[in-house]
């Protein structure tokens, strides 16, 4: 069998050269009794098929943590017919401290000088030819994220399988001597850059204490109307769809005397499944393009640096920005960028603050229904309450599980390099991202489909009228128990929607509020924008207290962000145990929230 | 002196990186080693410091650069 490891610091495009070769032939599962990531590949050249494993990633081989010592083991177990060793051409003495660990491994390598585009735009001149008589190894100057260079990266690793070599070293003892014997090997062999450092350009603002912060989030702002931009297509053909689809089905199926309920499934359940899977990875497209643009120039690493201080507090570091950022516009993108962080812990935490984040789809709808209620000054403030809470509820989150997740003796700071910017490679930022979206299209269209159908059974009621359905008796029945959380069954039946998708609060608002009509009818249609709000505020607030409403609006802006997010998590995570946790304790906190909010509020908006 | 306390644009070299085994391996897998050779490029309140070593440019936890004593050197 043909296996190739992957071996490279975290930034040394390790995981661009992984998804360039395999593409979308990947399978990701756990190291057996870790919960860290396994990420295995397949390619086929010239007939041949090979193995790839992304190792994961690490600073070293010292057994530092899981990832180190899992990979430093694989690589020890001999299932690796060829080592690629990964560095980054541009800060080659540093980034070969990977190499002068693995140098006492006794396996064939290869070297994999990565980033070239990036080391020649500096003036940087590597001689590679020198470096692989020093080595013993064959050295590939490459550029991953531009995709060419593939074919030679293959050929030459069908060729190494066949006549492997191995690195010629002398034993290593300590750090000096490692980088010492690094120097050995670059002397006269690559030119190394200035000696002194000047703050140049971009960075003169980026990296000041005030106004580094305000850039930050003046360009994330951007980048999120430019995530709109890019979706707003997709979302506006996708929305046709039910419209386009529903009326000729539902013709179609009643010519052909069909029960109801199938009419109503074919017509109205999966035109609009359709639209709202569509939508939903349209967005997953639009935040991965613009974080990975950000990511990629050396954005994101500027934003770490200035949020340090604060995310330490936390019991988190600077690195966790990017997720927590992405998770302002969507909670699926922030958890999938949890992958930064440097070990599992981190990364877990990350995901449960960046679940404390509202979305953008709860901004579109808490204006709606705090203004049928209040004033526009009391929007404002209900708005503002919502903001202040967030900060609340992360440092609740850390103070619970930070301790357990990352104990202090594992707590590390920021040791992170900024490198410097450079251009983009949108072909790959693109490509990565549709891998994500079309990942994700799959994944909702499964679960979103399922509890579609359970939803539209629960709402669905063959008298047309709201009390005839499930959903009204399931709900009236256990109303003495909502009560004491502030909700009556119908802001309570929203409540659990909001934990599914917070595309479909106002759909059930309209549902269970209209009483007259068919429930399943005016759910699903409502959720492709057709809802009629000032209808919908005149039921509302003759049958509810403006108390219930900010409780409501609380209660369903942190819960469970929704459901493509719960199971995002379970796919990074990997740990079904801490995926339960989260949400267990944001539904618990929720209904907490809601209670306390309701009891406050009731004297003053009864 | 701690690192933490060396002014902007001043250059020095690490006399020790703590007793802290984890961030040992750490920082030094990153380049600085004890002996090694850097500048400050930017040392502002409450931020992380930014060292350059070893033609990279570092970020550095505040608290982390407490424990890392140094010894500045001429230009």
């Amino acid at each position: 069998m043909n296996c190739i490891a992957l071996l490279g610091q975290p930034n040394s495009g390790k995981s661009t050269v992984f998804n360039q070769l395999t593409g979308s032939r990947q399978h990701v599962g756990n190291w057996p009794g870790k919960t860290v990531e396994k990420s295995e590949g397949t390619y086929s050249y010239n007939n041949k098929k090979y193995t790839v494993v992304d190792l994961p990633g690490s600073y070293g081989l010292s057994g530092n943590s899981d990832e180190e010592i899992i990979t430093e083991q694989f690589i020890k177990s001999g299932q690796a017919d060829l080592v690629c060793v990964l560095v980054d051409a541009s800060q080659l003495e540093r980034s070969m401290y990977m190499l002068a660990d693995f140098a006492s491994m006794d396996v064939p390598s290869i070297l994999i000088l990565n980033m070239m585009d990036v080391a020649t735009s500096q003036g940087k001149k590597i001689d590679d030819k020198l470096i692989s008589e020093r080595l013993g190894i064959p050295v590939l100057p490459f550029t991953a994220a531009d995709g060419k260079g593939f074919d030679g990266l293959k050929s030459l690793i069908a060729g190494e399988l066949k006549t492997p070599h191995k690195l010629v070293t002398e034993s290593m003892t300590d750090a000096n001597a490692k980088y010492a014997w690094i120097n050995s090997i670059l002397e006269g062999a690559a030119s190394t850059s200035e000696k002194t450092y000047t703050i140049s350009g971009f960075d003169r603002i980026m990296l000041k204490p005030f106004w580094g912060k305000v850039m930050t989030i003046l360009i994330i702002l951007v980048g999120f109307l430019a995530a709109m931009l890019i979706m707003s297509p997709f979302m506006s053909v996708a929305g046709m769809l039910p419209q386009v689809l529903g009326a000729p089905i539902a013709g179609f199926l009643n010519g052909l005397n069909v029960h109801p309920w199938l009419v109503s499934v074919f017509s109205l359940l999966i035109p609009n499944t359709f639209y709202f899977c569509i939508s939903m990875s349209a967005f997953v497209f639009g935040v991965n393009v613009v974080f990975g643009f950000l990511e990629e120039i050396g954005f994101l690493a500027r934003a770490a640096y200035q949020f340090d201080g604060a995310l330490s507090k936390l019991g988190l570091q600077g690195k966790a920005v990017a997720p927590i950022l992405m998770g302002m516009g969507c909670t699926i993108g922030g958890a999938s960028g949890t992958r930064v962080m440097d070990n599992w812990g981190q990364k877990m935490l990350t995901m449960m603050v960046v679940w404390a984040v509202p979305c953008a789809s709860i901004w579109s709808i808490i204006p709606v229904i705090s203004g049928m209620f209040f004033p526009a000054w009391g929007t404002a403030l209900v708005c503002i309450g919502i903001i202040l809470y967030i900060f609340v509820l992360m440092f609740i989150v850390s103070r619970v599980f930070g301790g357990k997740l990352v104990p202090e003796s594992t707590r590390s700071g920021m040791i992170m390099e900024l490198p410097p910017y450079h251009k983009a490679h949108w072909k790959y930022i693109i490509k990565e991202a549709w891998i994500k979206c079309f990942d994700m299209f799959k994944r909702a269209l499964k679960t979103v489909t399922l509890v579609s159908i359970i939803f539209w059974a629960f709402s669905f009621s063959p008298s047309g009228n709201v009390e005839s359905s499930l959903l009204y008796k399931v709900g009236t029945f256990i109303e003495p128990v909502t009560r004491i959380f502030g909700m009556g069954w119908r802001t309570f039946m929203a409540f659990i929607t909001a934990a599914f998708a917070k595309e479909a609060v106002l759909g059930t608002l309209n549902a269970v509020f209209a009483g007259q009509s068919n429930v399943a009818d005016v759910a699903f249609n409502a959720a492709t924008g057709g809802v009629d709000t000032s209808a919908l505020s005149q039921m509302m607030t003759q049958t509810i207290s403006g108390a219930e409403a900010l409780a409501f609006m609380f209660a369903c802006t942190f819960s469970v962000p929704c459901l493509m997010a719960l199971s995002t998590t379970y796919k990074e995570s990997h740990s079904l145990k801490w995926t339960a946790k989260t949400a267990g304790f944001y539904i618990l906190a929720a209904l907490i929230l809601s209670c306390i909010v309701y009891h406050i509020a009731l004297p003053f908006l009864g | 002196m701690k690192l933490s306390e060396m002014k902007a644009d001043r250059t020095g070299t690490v006399k020790s990186l703590g007793r802290d085994e984890r961030f040992l391996k750490r920082i030094t897998s990153v380049g600085l080693t004890e002996g090694a050779r850097f500048q400050v490029v930017k040392n502002d309140r409450k931020m992380p410091v930014l060292v350059y070593a070893r033609e990279t440019l570092l970020a550095l936890n505040r608290r982390d650069c407490d424990m890392i004593e140094v010894a500045e050197v001429e230009a």
